[in-house]
């Protein structure tokens, strides 16, 4: 009973399944590049990797997020030769935190909400999960919160330019026929 | 033309988002901008105070941390890192710092670099009060 013929309900699972891992491999890639690009100030990073987990929540859902995001700073750590170092911590309560607020804003904006807003959302809680760590875990000081506005600004920018590079990607993957079928029901959130 | 059509795409909700992001960052500024210079710098190797100074002379002190030397310059009344033996430089990439409650962290040498004014400098802030 393997055919061309398969049940509809299969195919979309194996599908999601499969965008997933390549969404997954393709922000490890971003994540990986970007750790090699020297950056003039500390904590700057350009958020690259989190497309993919906008595309995620926008073409599929918030557990989609939670897993392409979730899976890139695992492996990524692991290529990178960080797993477990203070940055990898930094790395993942900033992931959990953006992931959050993207999730969170989705399901309570809906309609009303386009990537870039919740692109933007998702790196202010970047923001502020790093500093949550490194006030907590690492430095240990009520002084690293002067260094919010600085990030919450770099945090704008970045979110902006991510939020339009997902918006025009999720513009012409709503094209494409795997993702036809499921462009509409994309909004009726899990 | 291209900043028009990027503003087009954005939703209401998208819109008030960013500019309200954008607001609290200039209002964090201003409050920053606003607070009190601070007098003093202090170094803390481990919590414990290895080393203060003025913010007004102008020097540059060797630090001793974990991994080697650190050196901090005082200098047009800010303090800042200009040299480290840790390996991404993030105190370096830190800047200057000037008011008080500002840091600079270099967690690989485990030194902190903190401004703090006149009257809570010193280990025990508190205790000029308790004795009167």
């Amino acid at each position: 009973m393997t055919s061309s013929a398969v049940d509809p309900v299969r195919l979309a699972g194996e599908r999601r399944r499969i965008f997933l891992a390549l969404f997954s491999a393709l922000a490890i890639a971003l994540h990986a590049l970007e750790f090699l690009l020297p950056s003039p100030v500390p904590w700057f990073r350009l958020g690259f990797a989190n497309i993919f987990a906008l595309l995620a929540l926008f073409l599929y859902d918030g557990r989609a997020a939670w897993s392409v995001n979730m899976v890139r700073i695992v492996v990524a750590s692991l290529f990178l030769g960080t797993f477990f170092s203070p940055r990898f911590f930094l790395s993942l309560s900033g992931g959990i935190l953006a992931t959050l607020a993207m999730t969170t804003s989705r399901k309570l904006g809906c309609e009303k909400i386009g990537p870039v807003g919740v692109s933007v959302l998702g790196a202010c809680g970047h923001s502020v999960g790093q500093l949550l760590c490194a006030w907590w875990l690492i430095v240990r000081h009520d002084g690293v919160w002067f260094l919010l506005p600085p990030l919450l600004l770099i945090a704008l920018v970045t979110g902006i330019i991510n939020g339009f590079v997902a918006d025009a990607l999720l513009q012409r993957l709503r094209r494409h026929p795997p993702f036809e079928d499921i462009a509409d029901g994309a909004h009726s959130d899990v | 033309m291209a900043l028009r059509q990027i503003w087009a795409r954005m939703t209401r909700l998208d819109r008030l988002i960013v500019v309200s992001v954008a607001f609290l960052c200039l209002l964090l500024f201003i409050g920053i901008g606003l607070s009190r210079p601070g007098e003093t710098v202090e170094v803390y190797r481990d919590g414990e105070l290895v080393f203060r100074a003025p913010l007004q002379e102008e020097r540059t002190v060797p630090l001793e941390g974990s991994l080697g030397t650190t050196s901090l310059m005082i200098e047009g009344g800010t303090a800042r890192i200009v040299d480290s033996p840790c390996p991404y430089k993030v105190c370096v990439g830190m800047g200057a710092i000037d008011h008080s409650g500002e840091i600079i962290a270099c967690v690989p040498n485990r030194l902190l670099v903190r401004v703090v004014s006149q009257d809570e400098s010193g280990k025990e802030p508190g205790y000029d009060l308790l004795s009167r």
